[in-house]
């Protein structure tokens, strides 16, 4: 258990083991680690290089989180501050921390009041709300294909549609999947395309009704060129 | 030139030389992200307005700090939102426990008409895969992690929250992050 081969000159006995360290990484990279483990971290990493590929990793795991943070819509007038913010010439100009402020103010003036549990509400009623419907079908492989995953994307006008797969197994020149729309038991092709040496692909999907008239998504394996119907081994499917 | 279809790298280096359309386009592809954690954060939309706002002038005033082997332009986004947004949940002393602190459901999100569709999507698949991680998880860890990610929390202020033994809180954040290093 003890390898103390990142302890710092001069460390003590009470200095913490490898192995502690170790288990205080995945705090550290989340920057929630009180300030004395945070510098007993700190100076183990500086003579460890294998938890400072630990830290790498996990560093690249709190990286990723955002994407799983639930999206919420600032509002419109956001970007038009940012832009004229960044405008040398409005410089002079009342800038947006003075409308914080002042909307600061107002804030606190409605919180003396006694209405502060109410605006909340209200405020992040309406930040909820504005989140409009989902328009992305996500596909999941099957037993064919497990580690394939993929999604269609819609436009909010409904007019073009985009299919992003990945994972998926090269077929060589003899074959390509075909993207199949499923309605009322009737299957239309979406689009023949093969995956990329990497097993990623982008395919602009041409359908002939909106994509929400659908009620199932599949990708088959069919011969090069693709089939009136679907005849291979299903390896992507979505049902809504 | 069509800036939806540049690379973040490109709008990063349009950006240093002054031109504002890349920097609406670099807010097209993540306001809405940076807004989102630092709102998640706080639970205040106005402070989460002025975070995201601060870092897109910084982005304005310092492109160049971008470095793109430490990651893409849309994580050191998000990383100064979070930081920033605990920094005044850590200065105000104030905790917002009340409020809900939970991931996000797997395929929520809606689509934006000013961005690119191949993109849009790329992006959409990303986030399903860390979200379906997240899924994954037992509710214990997704609960421990969400208290550290959105609230800064440490082991110890967790296991208080929480009402749990420190010991069993450590192990929790560690195996969740364990288990999403192993997936993602």
């Amino acid at each position: 258990m003890n390898d103390f081969s990142g302890r710092q000159p001069g460390g003590s006995m009470s200095d913490p083991s490898h192995d502690q360290i170790r288990d205080l990484i995945p705090a550290y990279a989340l920057n929630t680690l009180e300030p004395v483990e945070a510098r007993q971290v700190e100076q183990h990493l500086a003579g460890c290089a294998a938890c400072r590929e630990d830290l790498y990793a996990y560093l690249a795991v709190a990286d990723a989180l955002p994407l799983a943070v639930p999206e919420a819509d600032p509002g419109g007038g956001l970007k038009d501050r940012i832009l004229a913010s960044a405008r040398p010439a409005s410089i002079s100009a009342p800038g947006p921390r003075w409308q914080r402020t002042w909307q600061a103010a107002i804030l606190l003036g409605i919180l003396i009041l006694g209405l502060s549990t109410a605006f909340l509400w209200i405020r992040l009623t309406q930040v909820e709300q504005r989140i409009p419907a989902p328009r992305q079908f996500f596909l999941t492989g099957t037993a064919s294909a497990p580690r394939a995953q993929g999604v269609i994307l819609v436009s909010s006008d409904s007019q073009s549609a985009t299919l992003i797969v990945e994972n998926l197994p090269d077929l060589g020149g003899e074959q390509q999947y075909q993207l199949w729309l499923i309605r009322d038991g009737q299957r239309v092709s979406g689009g023949v395309f093969s995956a990329g040496p990497d097993g990623y692909q982008s395919v602009r999907i041409a359908a002939p009704r909106p994509l929400w008239d659908y009620s199932a998504f599949g990708i088959t394996i069919e011969p090069a060129g693709g089939s009136p119907g679907p005849t291979g081994e299903r390896v992507l499917e979505h049902n809504l | 030139m069509d800036l939806s279809q540049a690379d973040d790298t490109t709008l990063l280096q349009l950006i240093e030389q002054h031109r504002a359309d890349a920097l609406g386009t670099l807010y097209d592809r993540y306001g809405r992200l940076v807004f989102s954690v630092a709102f998640r954060i706080t639970n205040d939309p106005l402070t989460a307005e002025d975070i995201c706002q601060d870092i897109f002038l910084r982005v304005w005033q310092k492109a160049d700090m971008f470095r793109g082997e430490r990651g893409t332009a849309l994580t050191w986004l998000a990383r100064m939102a979070r930081n920033r947004a605990i920094d005044v949940l850590r200065r105000e002393s104030a905790r917002p426990e009340k409020h809900s602190v939970s991931w996000a459901h797997v395929g929520r999100d809606p689509v934006s008409q000013d961005l690119d569709l191949e993109e849009q999507a790329h992006l959409a698949l990303e986030k399903h895969r860390v979200r379906s991680a997240l899924a994954a998880l037992t509710e214990e860890q997704r609960q421990t992690l969400a208290l550290a990610y959105f609230q800064g929390l440490s082991h110890r202020q967790i296991a208080s929250a929480l009402d749990q033994p420190l010991g069993t809180v450590k192990s929790r954040l560690r195996s969740a992050m364990q288990r999403l290093r192993e997936v993602l």
